[in-house]
């Protein structure tokens, strides 16, 4: 590998840790990662519980609230049903995580509020999206980690094709810093999550 | 929407798949990478190295244009023969020409480590 690649990933993982990194500085630990999209391998993922007291979030130990996740890794299974939905998984080595590409904007009454050239501009980036994913093809996949029929997904809102071979290894890297220096450090003086909440209801 | 799930392919070097690993058994899913020494278009089979350590890859069910001397990255199940021998039924397969291998390996043993602590505390924890 070049001295420029080196560098080059080398740059990115530090912008990469640092931003999630600003994120977890905040007061609010807990909620730090609410809306971000949170660096996972799948073993991690998958072992992500529904969250007692926020209906859209998952947690991760118990200790961090997540409502957005991004996987990294190759495609092993496509299902496509046009205009409706195109399911499939992504296997970083670690574990498959289900995800699933929603295409029906069009038609469904879940966008009937949104403008309609909004609507048409999301439909078509979910076509985009949807090319891209073939099997075999190494996907960066970012979107909401969501509970279906008691099994958790990945409710995809962007893609990105990795052509550079080195990406996955990238990424394993990133997850485990992550989750060493920031995932896995609880404050002694924070509340847990459940106390917390029961606090904001009080 | 409900759909069989698809196996993990195991992250392993050719280098530890021996008869006497654990990966080394009848349909495990394993993600194996090397260099293609040889390919067979009639039978499908390709050979692909690394680390001095070869391996037979079925690659019937793949729409992939292999050239000798480049590099690639197959998933599937490992298929055990009579002869004790090992061959991946690859069900996946991609050109990872430009991957650093050293840094791939090393970062192989960093994960192992981190998965199997992530995995004993949640077992601490919840056992």
């Amino acid at each position: 590998m070049s001295v420029i690649r080196c560098k080059s990933l080398e740059l990115k993982l530090k912008r990469s840790f640092f931003t999630q990194f600003e994120a977890l500085s905040s007061p609010l630990r807990m909620e730090a990662l609410h809306n971000t999209d949170v660096k996972l391998l799948a073993f991690d993922f998958l072992s992500l519980t529904p969250s007692s007291t926020q209906p859209n979030a998952v947690c991760r130990r118990d200790t961090l609230l997540i409502s957005r996740a991004e996987t990294l890794g190759v495609v092993t299974s496509r299902e496509h049903k046009p205009d409706i939905f195109l399911r499939f998984t992504i296997d970083d080595g670690t574990g498959c995580i289900p995800c699933v590409l929603w295409l029906n904007q069009l038609t469904s009454p879940y966008h009937s509020r949104r403008s309609p050239p909004d609507v048409r501009l999301i439909a078509e980036s979910a076509r985009n999206f949807a090319t891209l994913i073939q099997i075999g093809v190494s996907a960066r996949v970012r979107g909401k980690a969501t509970i279906y029929r008691g099994k958790l997904q990945l409710t995809v809102s962007d893609v990105f094709v990795e052509r550079d071979p080195n990406a996955e290894t990238l990424h394993w890297l990133q997850c485990i810093r992550l989750a060493q220096k920031c995932y896995d450090i609880v404050p002694p003086s924070l509340p847990p999550i459940k106390r917390k909440a029961n606090d904001l209801k009080d | 929407m409900a759909s069989a799930p698809i196996p993990s392919g195991a992250l392993v070097l050719l280098q530890e798949l021996n008869s006497s690993s654990s990966h080394f058994k009848q349909g495990a899913s394993l993600r194996v990478n090397g260099k293609l020494q040889e390919h067979n278009v009639e039978s499908a089979i390709a050979i692909i190295a690394d680390g001095g350590v070869t391996l037979a890859v079925d690659t019937q069910h793949l729409r992939l244009n292999l050239r000798v001397g480049s590099l690639y990255q197959f998933i599937g199940e490992l298929s055990i023969q009579p002869n004790n021998e090992g061959i991946l039924k690859a069900r996946v397969g991609r050109n990872v020409d430009g991957m650093d291998l050293n840094l791939y390996q090393q970062s192989l043993k960093l994960l192992r480590q981190f998965q199997s602590d992530q995995i004993s505390h949640l077992a601490l924890n919840h056992g």
